[in-house]
C-alpha cells in the first residue's frame, strides 16, 4: 500500500468521524425536554388525545403522563412518597384543591406567577379562582371545576326545595306517598366527602368552620351544632337511610340512579352518569344548589382539580408551558364536550355548543357563584379528619351533635395551637 | 355366643383381608396358646403386619373371625381389646414423659392413681428405666426407647402381646441382648405372644413356633426345627436357613435342593466347582462356588483346606425334594 | 467461621429491621412536620408525652388489640377445623384444598372492595337476601358495633386458609401410629384430638398465632378500603393512624412515635407469648 492511498483512507476516516460527531451533536440539540405529569387514572385517560396533540405541536417538549391510581388520596400518597424521597420523577401534579397549602408549606411546589404572570387566573370563574393562592403566591392553575350540587327528581316535584325544612317536608311527603323509599342521600362515610357535605350544611345554617383570621375553629357555635343536628335528624326521621354512614359518592349515586331516592347531594360528574341508558331516572333529574336557612347562605363546596409545578422540576419553563396549554380554552372545551367535565374558564359557560351538549351548564355556573372553600391551611387534613370523626359519631348516634361539635372544635384548636398557627396568617382568598 | 368351647389363647379362623381388589391376607387359620410365642415370618409385603393389625383391631378383616380366650373380638374396637402392642416405630407419645407414656392408657381406663404409680414403678424398674422416668422420648437412646415401648405394652397387663418388628431399628449387638430379655419378659406368662419379624434368626431364637407367610398365604407353621428339617415347600426351604439352600434344576417334575452346610468335598461324583469367594466366619467358612448349576453356597469347618478347583457332593439323605410345579415337598427321603 | 457464614444474613437483618427502627427511634424525639418545613427539630420527649395523652392512640390500641385478638382466635379455631377436615381422606379433597386457599391468594384491596359490596345496604347480596325474606335491610357498615365485626369477618375469611395450611402441615407430621397406639391405650377419637393432636400441633399453632398476630396488629389496607377507619373512628387501627399522621398530616415525628408505640405493643405481646409457651412446655413434662 502506497503513501497516497494511506493518506486517502485517513482523510476518509476523518470525514466519517466528523460526520458521526456532528450528527450526534445535532441529535442532542434536537432532543426534546421531557416533562412528566402525574394524574389520576381518569384524567390521564381523558387527556390522552390532548397530550398527543401537544406533543405533535411542540417538538422540543415531550409531555409524558404518568397514570396514577383511581382514588384521590392514593394519588396524594404516590406524589408525597416521591416528593419525600427528594428526587421526584414528576414535574407536574394534577392536584385536589385541599392539597395546595400543605404541599406549598412543605416546599414541594414552585410559585407560578413568575412563569405565568400575576393574571394567570384572569379568565377563571371567581368560584374556581379560590384555593389556588396561599401565602401570597399562586401554586395551582385549575383545569376542572367541581362543586357540591343538589340533585332532584323533576318527575316528583315541581321545584327543588330551597331550605332545610322544605327539603325535609318534600322528602317526607314523597316517602309517605310511597313514590320513593328514601328522601335524601348524601356522603356520610367517615372520609373527606363528609367534610364537603357538612361544609355546605354548615353554611346553610350560618356557621363557619374556621374564623376569617384562620386561627380558630368555630364548629361548636350554634351554626355548627344546628348543621350537625340537621344531618342527624335526616337519619332519625328516616329521610336518609342509616346506611349513609358508609356512603361515599358511588353508593349515593347508586341509590339515586335506582330511582329509590328523591334528592341527592353529589358532584357534577353524577349528572352524566344519571343520563346513561342503565339509569332509571334518566331525563328526570334536575340540578340546583344546596338548601339554606335565612341565617345562612346556599353553598357549594369547591373541589377542583388543577396543575401545580413541582419545585424540583429541572424544566420549570417547559412545564409552565404545558400547564398553560393543558388549561387552555380549547382543551377545557374539548374535555367538557367529550366527557362533560366542568370547565373553569368563564367564557366557556356561555359557549352555545357546550350549553347545547350539557343543559345543566348554566346551573353549574350559578353554583360556582356560591362556592365555599374548605379551610385553606397546611393543617387542613388534620382539621378535616377531626371533623369527619365527630360527624361520623353524630351520624351513627354515638354522640349528640352539641357534644360532638364542641369536641371537634376543642381538638381542632389544640392542633392549631400546637403548631403555632394563630399568629401566622392563613390567607383568605382575595 | 355359640356353645362350642374354644380354647384359651388366640384363635384366628378363615381370616381374610382385601384392600380394593388386592387380597392381602388369604384364609388364615392359626392358634396361639397362652404363654406361647409365635413368630410371623416372611418377606416384606407377605401380610404378617396385616395379621397383627387385624388382631389389634387397627384394620378390619374382610372375612373370618378372631377369638381371644374364647371370646369373639372380631367386631370389638381396638380400645376394648386389651392388647399390648409394640410398634416398629415404637409410637411413643413425643410430648409426654416416659412415665406419662406408660400411665396414659391406665388413666384413660380410669385406674386408681396409686395403683397406676405402683405398676409403672415396678415395670420401669424391671426394664431399668427408673432413671429416665421423667425424660421425654427424644431424650432417650434407641435402646431405651425400645424398652419404653415394651414397658408400655407390659404395664397395662394385656391379654395378648403383639410385637411388630420391635428390634428392626436397633444395632445387632443390642438386638441380641434384647432378644433374651424379651423372651424372659413376655413368653411363658398367661398371654399369647405374636411377634412379627422378617429376620429368621430372630424368629428362630425367640419363638416357640414360627408361621412363615408369603404373598398373603400361610406357607407353614411349626417349630424352628420342623421348618428347617421339613420345610413344607420350596419357599420355606429357601427362606429358612442361612446361607440359602442350593437348588438343582428341575428334572422329571422334581426339584432337589441341598443345604450349604450339607455339602462336602468328594473325590469323585458330585459337581465340579470353582471357589469364587471365601468368607471366613471363625469356626466355619462360607464358600461361594461356581458350579454347572449356577452359584452355590457351601459351609464347612474353617480348618478344611479347599483348593481353587474342587468337587462337591452330598449324602442323598440330606436332599430335600420338591414338586416342580407347586413347590410342595415330596417324600422326606429321596429314593432315586 | 460460623460467624463469617452468618454475617451476610445478620447484615441483611440489621438493614431490614434495625436501620428503620433506629431511624424511627431518632425521629420520635423530633418534630418533623409541615410546620417545621419537614426539617427534623429536636423536641425532647414531646412526641412521647403526646402519645401518652393521646386518647385516639389508646382507643386505637384497644381497637387494634380487639380486632387482632378476635380475628386470630377465630382463625385459629376455624383453621384447625379446616385443617382437620382437609387432613381426612375423602373424595375431592385435593380440589377443596386448592379452593380453600383462594382467599389467601386474593389481593386484600380487591377482597375489601368485595366485602364492601357484599355488605352494602341495601343493594349488597346479603341485604338482597334479607329483604327477600321480608326483613328490612341491615346497616352492617353503618354502626360501630357491626362494622368492626365485618372487618374481623373479612380478615378471618382471607387468612383462615393460611392458618389452616400451617396446621395442616403440622398434622401431617404426626405419625398415624400414634393414634393407633392411643386407640390401643383405650382412647376415643375425641380424646385423641385433645391428648395427641392438639399438644403436638401446639408448635404450629404457636407459629400461626405469632405470624397472624404480627399481621393483624399491623392491619392497614383492609381497614383503609373497607371502612376508612369509620364509622366514628371505630375501626381505626394503629397502622392506619400512623399512616394518616405521616401521609395525610405530614407529621413524621409523631407518626414515627405511633409506629414505635405499635412496635412496642407487638414486642410485648410476642414476648408474653414466648414466655407463655415456655411455661406451657415446662408444665407439661
Amino acid at each position: 500500500m502506497g503513501l497516497r492511498s494511506t493518506l486517502r483512507y485517513a482523510v476518509l476516516a476523518l470525514l466519517l468521524v466528523g460526520l458521526i460527531a456532528g450528527g450526534a451533536l445535532w441529535a442532542q440539540r434536537r432532543q426534546p425536554v421531557i416533562v412528566t405529569a402525574l394524574m389520576p387514572a381518569p384524567f390521564a385517560q381523558a387527556t390522552e388525545p390532548i397530550v398527543a396533540t401537544f406533543n405533535r405541536t411542540h417538538p422540543d417538549i415531550e409531555l409524558r403522563v404518568n397514570r396514577g391510581p383511581f382514588e384521590t388520596e392514593s394519588i396524594s400518597d404516590l406524589a408525597i412518597s416521591s416528593l419525600l424521597l427528594g428526587d421526584s420523577p414528576y414535574d407536574l401534579l394534577l392536584m385536589d384543591v385541599t392539597w395546595t397549602p400543605k404541599y406549598a408549606a412543605a416546599g414541594w411546589l414552585a410559585p407560578l406567577e413568575p412563569l405565568l404572570g400575576e393574571d394567570a387566573l384572569a379568565g377563571v370563574v371567581p368560584g374556581a379562582q379560590e384555593g389556588n393562592r396561599f401565602d401570597g403566591h399562586l401554586w395551582r392553575i385549575p383545569l376542572v371545576a367541581d362543586m357540591g350540587l343538589l340533585y332532584w327528581r323533576t318527575d316528583l316535584m315541581a321545584a327543588p326545595p330551597r331550605t332545610p325544612d322544605e327539603l325535609m317536608a318534600t322528602a317526607s311527603r314523597l316517602q309517605r306517598s310511597g313514590r320513593v323509599r328514601w328522601g335524601y342521600v348524601w356522603q356520610g362515610r367517615q372520609y373527606e366527602g363528609l367534610s364537603c357535605v357538612f361544609l355546605e350544611v354548615l353554611r346553610a345554617f350560618g356557621g363557619q368552620w374556621l374564623t376569617d383570621s384562620g386561627d380558630r375553629v368555630e364548629l361548636g357555635n350554634p351554626g355548627g351544632v344546628a348543621a350537625a343536628s340537621w344531618l342527624r335528624q335526616l337519619i332519625d326521621r328516616g329521610i336518609t337511610p342509616r346506611a349513609v354512614a358508609n356512603f361515599a359518592e358511588p353508593e349515593a349515586l347508586q341509590s339515586f340512579e335506582a330511582g329509590d331516592v328523591a334528592l341527592m347531594r353529589n358532584w357534577p360528574y353524577a349528572w352524566a352518569e344519571l343520563q346513561k341508558p342503565g339509569s332509571k331516572v334518566r331525563g328526570k333529574v334536575g340540578v340546583t344548589t344546596m338548601v339554606a336557612t335565612s341565617e345562612g347562605a346556599t353553598a357549594a363546596t369547591q373541589g377542583s382539580w388543577g396543575f401545580s409545578l413541582v419545585s424540583q422540576s429541572p424544566h420549570p419553563r417547559e412545564a409552565a408551558l404545558v400547564i398553560a396549554a393543558l388549561t387552555s380554552p380549547e382543551v377545557q372545551k374539548d374535555l367538557a364536550r367529550r366527557l362533560g367535565y366542568t370547565p373553569t374558564l368563564s367564557a366557556l359557560f356561555e359557549d352555545p355548543e357546550l350549553v347545547a351538549a350539557n343543559p345543566v351548564l348554566p346551573e353549574l355556573r350559578r353554583a360556582l357563584d356560591h362556592t365555599v372553600l374548605r379551610p385553606l391551611s397546611p393543617l387542613y387534613a388534620q382539621l378535616s379528619d377531626i371533623l369527619q370523626r365527630q360527624l361520623s359519631e353524630v351520624i351513627t348516634g354515638e354522640r349528640q351533635a352539641p357534644a360532638a361539635m364542641e369536641r371537634a372544635q376543642r381538638l381542632s384548636n389544640q392542633v392549631l395551637r400546637a403548631s403555632g398557627v394563630g399568629t401566622s396568617a392563613v390567607e383568605a382568598t382575595p | 355366643m355359640s356353645g362350642d368351647q374354644r380354647p384359651q389363647g388366640l384363635v384366628l379362623e378363615g381370616l381374610e383381608r382385601r384392600v380394593g381388589n388386592n387380597l392381602v391376607l388369604d384364609n388364615l387359620n392359626l392358634g396361639v396358646a397362652p404363654g406361647e410365642c409365635l413368630a410371623l415370618l416372611g418377606p416384606s409385603g407377605c401380610g404378617k403386619t396385616t395379621i397383627l393389625r387385624l388382631i389389634a383391631g387397627l384394620d378390619r378383616p374382610s372375612a373370618g373371625s378372631i377369638h381371644l380366650d374364647g371370646v369373639d373380638i372380631t367386631e370389638q374396637p381396638p380400645s376394648r381389646r386389651e392388647v399390648g402392642m409394640v410398634f416398629q416405630s415404637y409410637a411413643l407419645y413425643p410430648h409426654l414423659s416416659v412415665e406419662r407414656n406408660l400411665s396414659l392408657g391406665m388413666e384413660l381406663r380410669g385406674l386408681p392413681r396409686d395403683r397406676v404409680q405402683q405398676q409403672i414403678s415396678s415395670v420401669l424398674e424391671l426394664l431399668q428405666l427408673t432413671a429416665q422416668r421423667r425424660r421425654r422420648p427424644a431424650e432417650l437412646s434407641g435402646g431405651q426407647r425400645q424398652r419404653v415401648a415394651l414397658a408400655r405394652a407390659l404395664v397395662r397387663q394385656p391379654r395378648i402381646y403383639l410385637l411388630d418388628e420391635p428390634m428392626s431399628n436397633l444395632d445387632a449387638q443390642l438386638r441380641e441382648d434384647l432378644r433374651a430379655e424379651l423372651r424372659l419378659l413376655l413368653c411363658g406368662g398367661p398371654q399369647p405372644v405374636v411377634y412379627v419379624t422378617h429376620d429368621q434368626q430372630e424368629a428362630m431364637g425367640l419363638a416357640d413356633r414360627i408361621a412363615v407367610l408369603h404373598e398373603g398365604r400361610l406357607q407353614q407353621i411349626g417349630t424352628p426345627r420342623q421348618l428347617y428339617q421339613e420345610p413344607a415347600n420350596l419357599f420355606v426351604a429357601g427362606f429358612i436357613g442361612r446361607p440359602r439352600i442350593n437348588v438343582l434344576p428341575a428334572e422329571a417334575g422334581r426339584i432337589r435342593a441341598i443345604r450349604p452346610e450339607h455339602l462336602e468335598l468328594v473325590e469323585e461324583g458330585g459337581l465340579e466347582a470353582r471357589v469364587l469367594v471365601r468368607e471366613w466366619q471363625g469356626a466355619s467358612q462360607l464358600l461361594q462356588l461356581d458350579t454347572p448349576h449356577g452359584r452355590w453356597r457351601m459351609v464347612c469347618p474353617a480348618r478344611l483346606e479347599v483348593a481353587e478347583s474342587a468337587r462337591v457332593g452330598w449324602l442323598p439323605k440330606r436332599e430335600l425334594c420338591f414338586e416342580a410345579g407347586s413347590g410342595r415337598r415330596l417324600a422326606w427321603r429321596n429314593t432315586a | 467461621m460460623n460467624l463469617l457464614l452468618t454475617l451476610p444474613a445478620l447484615l441483611l437483618l440489621a438493614l431490614v429491621f434495625a436501620v428503620p427502627l433506629l431511624r424511627y427511634g431518632w425521629l420520635s424525639f423530633h418534630a418533623d412536620s409541615v410546620i417545621t418545613g419537614l426539617q427534623p427539630v429536636p423536641n425532647g420527649g414531646a412526641n412521647w408525652l403526646r402519645l401518652i395523652e393521646d386518647e385516639r392512640f389508646w382507643q386505637n390500641t384497644v381497637q387494634t388489640l380487639r380486632f387482632a385478638g378476635l380475628s386470630v382466635a377465630l382463625e385459629l379455631l376455624l383453621g384447625l377445623a379446616l385443617a382437620l377436615l382437609l387432613h381426612q381422606r375423602w373424595r375431592g379433597r385435593t380440589a377443596v384444598r386448592t379452593i380453600t386457599l383462594l382467599p389467601w391468594a386474593l389481593p386484600t384491596a380487591v377482597m375489601a372492595l368485595g366485602w364492601r359490596w357484599i355488605f352494602n345496604d341495601p343493594y349488597g347480596p346479603i341485604n338482597a337476601l334479607v329483604q327477600a325474606l321480608g326483613q328490612p335491610a341491615l346497616p352492617f357498615l353503618s354502626s360501630p358495633a357491626s362494622t368492626w365485626f365485618v372487618v374481623v369477618l373479612a380478615d378471618v375469611w382471607k387468612t383462615t386458609p393460611f392458618v389452616a395450611l400451617l396446621l395442616l402441615a403440622g398434622l401431617q407430621t404426626i405419625p398415624s401410629d400414634l393414634y393407633e397406639a392411643f386407640a390401643l391405650d383405650g382412647g376415643s377419637p375425641w380424646q385423641a384430638l385433645r391428648r395427641i393432636t392438639l399438644p403436638l400441633l401446639l408448635p404450629y399453632a404457636f407459629l400461626a398465632v405469632l405470624f397472624r398476630l404480627a399481621q393483624a396488629l399491623g392491619v392497614f389496607d383492609l381497614v383503609q378500603i373497607l371502612t376508612g377507619g369509620g364509622p366514628a373512628g371505630s375501626t381505626e387501627t394503629l397502622a392506619l393512624y400512623s399512616y394518616l399522621t405521616a401521609m395525610r398530616f405530614l407529621d413524621f415525628g409523631y407518626s414515627a412515635t405511633v409506629m414505635l408505640g405499635m412496635f412496642l405493643l407487638l414486642l410485648g405481646l410476642t414476648t408474653a407469648l414466648l414466655l407463655g409457651r415456655r411455661w406451657l412446655a415446662g408444665g407439661r413434662a
